[in-house]
């Protein structure tokens, strides 16, 4: 061979064709890989952006519809999450915002070819629902996670219009129900639904139109009733849906005209044709003659979610404890001790457990379920890495028990339900339950604290918490070191919620510069004064910080009066302008005004 | 090369971007599709003269890995599991080779060599930072502290720029919400910015206090910085309609800056010539009509401004002078409403 020519370079990746790197992006999906990607050089940067195809944004109010689009030209997938977390508690007012709608225009003139939206927490309306269903010719998912706004004509429009509907899950949303016929608007050649969950519905929808539509969906994997369908019905439905893998029930309850014994066989038969099923949801009222009925296929069952079963069901721990197969468990606290003991005993699969209460606002225990329940599960089941448990009592040995037995732990968050309960032993704080489980499971990324807990409590959190990523706070500590031990801790700190703290200034001010690396904080009920909102908007540009005053204005009270609710996020598309008269967006450039004449200096709709 | 006979076995002659020649058995060397093609379109390669010129990405080394990977695949007879036994071994190479065995075989559209090679890349990024990434790959760390954290932010971070956001958002917002009155109303009330026009536009020009005049060519003029910020490629009618997100920024921040400037003078007419020139011209028309179109709905409330700005002439206090961002924006109590 002769030597090669001296103009001959060797290719190196950043001179590679944008198809070839595209190609070779096109393999990597992850968000955090995409992210890193972009960021490596300009050359990356810009291939990168070419061929995304999916993005998640994390709060809506963080980046534009505009910056999206010119950023990304050619999306197929957005997930975008709207209100902070505390929404779910009521603590955000109506009106506060996360409207869907500009995005909606915006994506429906620029994505001609998205296939997918997935929303949290965010209003949309029925506009927005009939933009989607006539600018997306290949629409395939809509999911609408705890959103509002919307009403069953908008959904008519969805099932009317996308000709290739996939999924439609409507999550735990609130829709105003005008019609239940808007099923039926599911053209008779729409056959390719996936998924379907139209659980928080209130209202009947039509079963006819409902029947049919299972029936001419061979693809479906995952179907959820709402309540208003009752037991009765449910072998119909599965008789044509035996390949579903996901099911959610109705009612579960007795109809005083029906036959029991005779609607009892005909379920479980419905049941024992379903090969496929792993997880089951549902149960409305679910009453101990028809549980049963899960018999043909609780062994295979994965996932069960009996949260909305409010009878108390005997024997339900031994019940449950045969599904032996079990990774997810969302149970009322009628399990009581026994039965989580038993489940112990036998779901060795768990990995997720979930125990709401029953009566969180009876004076005192109505069911026998203490800290020895969650005590055993996780001495019990190996796996067991996510914890969402709401009681009445628990101590500190139960806690470092837990840690010590669940280094694995990823989620762990324990609502005790009277605020500043103590060890009921001991009556000391919490500090070192909750010490010993962020010092031993090193991989904890959410973490929800209950209980008396003093500033001890966040100076563990801050040293041992290192990839904690979300935490959550209510009526916790003693002063602002224990916020300034988290914010200057935890390291993978992104989300902060905070309500009813002695937390104020000072441990603001000072890590200041830390809440530009995180998505958001959130802090009702607290001590941080106007003043403080101000310096912190003063100083970090980069952040949006809201004051939320139902009060009325913050310049008719003095400046170190404390604020009723504050969130402060990041964003790159500077401050925004759907806000309602209860909250007030602060320039950085408000913090330097002179106040005269009573005029204010603040941005405010 | 086997040493064959030359009449019991064909060859293609093939040529690389250095010069050098070689012959290739047929069968192995049409596996490359673009061998393929040149071989049954044009007759090359029949002949050491008429050898294929192969693309320039195509190395004697590299050419040498892909004629290796061309002569096992070509056998009709392997199993799926010899196959992919031999793509294991075959992409244990360094980044370097994989990057040009990837380059190569892309223009010789040889698709699954191409599959192959990428996914070993892929599987190479996973996982890494930018940093790391970076390291294996001899890439250029060319990214400013600005555009890693978010390329655009710079647009927004100049304070001008930021308030002409607010007065476009505004007057979109005052555009729907008359649409609106028309219609039945939206359930989420999209709620304006009550701050008057006039605050903003008494900050933009700084120097110039309160003229009445200078407000109505301001307003003009912010008509024109639209023209400005406005991206060839991005579509501009979603922003009219309703899109509260802010309107896109220019391409050249700096340019911009000393553009608006020398704009901001109490003239009326302005030049188009003088506006960015690099616009594409069916662009440049849209943007023109668009403008036009703003500026008369603009104009048509502005009788109604100037009577609000005239009985209000005596309250207003002087605002401050400086342009980067410690101004005051003050609100008219009496005025918005609120």
């Amino acid at each position: 061979m002769s030597t090669l020519a001296p103009h001959f370079r060797t290719v190196m990746v950043n001179s590679l064709p944008l198809e070839v790197l595209e190609h070779i992006f096109s393999d990597i999906t992850s968000d955090k890989d995409r992210n890193a990607l972009s960021l490596v050089c300009k050359s990356w940067y810009e291939a990168e952006r070419c061929c995304r195809k999916s993005v998640f944004i994390g709060n809506c109010y963080a980046v534009s519809p505009s910056i999206l689009i010119r950023r990304f030209p050619d999306l197929r997938s957005v997930t975008i999450k709207g209100k902070p977390h505390f929404a779910d508690f009521d603590l955000v007012p109506e009106g506060w915002g996360a409207y869907f709608y500009p995005w909606a225009v915006s994506m429906a003139k620029s994505y001609p070819w998205l296939e997918e939206i997935r929303l949290k927490r965010m209003v949309v309306c029925d506009e927005s629902l009939e933009l989607i269903s006539k600018s997306f010719k290949n629409f395939k998912v809509l999911v609408l996670q705890s959103c509002e706004g919307f009403t069953t004509d908008g959904l008519a429009a969805i099932a009317a219009n996308c000709r290739n509907l996939r999924e439609l899950d409507l999550g735990e949303s609130e829709v105003e129900d005008l019609s239940g016929h808007w099923l039926s608007h599911f053209p008779d050649s729409c056959t390719s639904l996936v998924s379907l969950n139209i659980a928080c519905l209130a209202s009947e929808v039509s079963f006819s139109a409902l029947e049919r539509l299972v029936a001419r969906s061979p693809h479906l994997r995952t179907l959820r009733l709402n309540r208003a369908v009752s037991i009765e019905k449910l072998p119909k439905l599965l008789r044509h849906a035996s390949q579903l893998v996901e099911f959610g029930t109705g009612s579960y309850s007795a109809d005083i005209q029906a036959d029991v014994s005779e609607v009892f066989v005909n379920v479980s038969q419905a049941f024992s044709g379903c090969n496929q099923l792993k997880g089951l949801s549902g149960f409305w009222e679910a009453v101990p003659a028809y549980f049963p009925t899960i018999y043909p296929v609780h062994s295979k069952l994965t996932s069960l979610n009996l949260s909305y079963a409010t009878i108390q069901i005997p024997e339900l721990g031994k019940l449950i404890s045969d599904c032996h197969n079990l990774q997810r468990l969302w149970v009322l606290d009628y399990i009581e001790d026994s039965g989580l003991e038993e489940i112990a005993n036998s779901c060795k699969e768990l990995q997720e457990l979930r125990v709401f209460p029953s009566d969180p606002f009876a004076p005192g225990p109505n069911v026998s379920l203490t800290e020895q329940g969650l005590v055993a599960v996780s001495v019990g089941c190996p796996k067991l890495q996510s914890v969402l448990y709401f009681c009445r009592q628990m101590t500190n040995a139960a806690l470092v028990t837990i840690a010590r037995n669940r280094p694995n732990m990823i989620r762990f968050r324990l609502c005790i339900l009277e605020p500043r309960t103590p060890d009921y032993l001991t009556l000391e704080p919490f500090d070192a339950g909750f010490g010993a489980i962020v010092q031993h499971c090193k991989e904890l990324r959410r973490l929800s604290l209950s209980g008396l807990l003093t500033d001890r409590m966040f100076e563990y959190i801050g040293v041992h918490a290192k990839k904690l990523e979300m935490l959550s706070l209510a009526f916790a500590g003693d002063s602002d070191l224990g916020l300034h031990h988290v914010l200057s801790g935890c390291e993978s700190l992104r989300k902060l919620e905070i309500r009813d703290c002695p937390f104020g200034d000072e441990a603001l001010l000072a890590n200041a510069a830390k809440l530009e690396t995180m998505r958001s904080l959130w802090m009702s009920n607290c001590s941080v004064s106007f003043e403080t909102c101000k310096l912190l908007a003063q100083k970090l540009p980069g952040l949006n910080v809201e004051v939320i005053d139902e009060r009325g204005h913050p310049d008719t009270r003095p400046e170190s009066c404390p604020v009723e609710k504050l969130y402060i996020y990041r964003t790159v598309s500077g401050r925004r302008f759907d806000t309602p008269g209860f909250v007030w967006i602060i320039d950085e450039d408000a913090a330097l005004t002179p106040y005269s004449n009573g005029n204010c200096s603040l941005a405010s709709a | 090369m086997a040493v064959v006979k030359p009449e019991m076995k064909s060859y293609i002659w093939l040529q690389t971007a250095d010069g050098s020649i070689q012959q290739v058995e047929e069968e192995v060397a049409m596996f490359c599709p673009m061998i393929c093609r040149e071989v049954l379109q044009t007759g090359m390669g029949s002949s050491k003269n008429y050898a294929i010129s192969l693309p320039q990405r195509v190395n004697p080394a590299i050419l040498g890995l892909i004629l290796d990977y061309c002569r096992f695949h070509q056998v009709p007879g392997r199993s799926n599991k010899e196959r992919k036994t031999f793509d294991e071994k075959f992409i244990r190479l360094d980044t370097k080779k994989l990057c040009e065995l990837t380059s190569a075989a892309d223009s010789l559209q040889l698709r699954p060599l191409v599959d192959l090679t990428s996914r070993a890349l892929a599987r190479m990024i996973e996982g890494k930072t930018p940093e790391e990434i970076r390291e294996t790959f001899h890439l250029p760390d060319d990214l400013t502290e600005e555009e890693k954290l978010e390329p655009l932010r710079n647009m927004t971070d100049d304070p001008r720029i930021r308030l002409l956001n607010r007065l476009y958002a505004r007057k979109r917002k005052e555009l729907k919400e008359r649409e609106k009155l028309k219609n039945v109303e939206v359930e989420e009330e999209q709620h304006v910015d009550e701050r008057s026009v006039d605050d903003l536009l008494s900050f933009i020009n700084g120097a110039d206090e309160g003229k009445l005049e200078t407000y109505l060519t301001s307003y003009i003029y912010c008509a024109e910085l639209l023209y400005f910020l406005h991206e060839p490629d991005c579509p501009t009618s979603s922003c009219l309609n309703g899109d509260t997100g802010n309107v896109p920024s220019p391409s050249k921040p700096s340019e911009l800056q000393d553009s608006a400037y020398v704009k901001f003078s109490p003239k009326l007419d302005f030049d188009d010539g003088d506006i960015d020139d690099e616009l594409d011209p069916a662009m440049k028309e849209e943007i023109d009509r668009e403008v036009e179109d703003f500026a008369r709905r603009l104009n048509s409330v502005w009788p109604e401004r100037m009577q609000e700005i005239l009985s209000l002439g005596q309250e207003r206090r002087p605002v401050s002078l400086s342009v980067n961002g410690n101004g005051s924006l003050k609100r008219y109590t009496g005025l918005d409403g609120r």
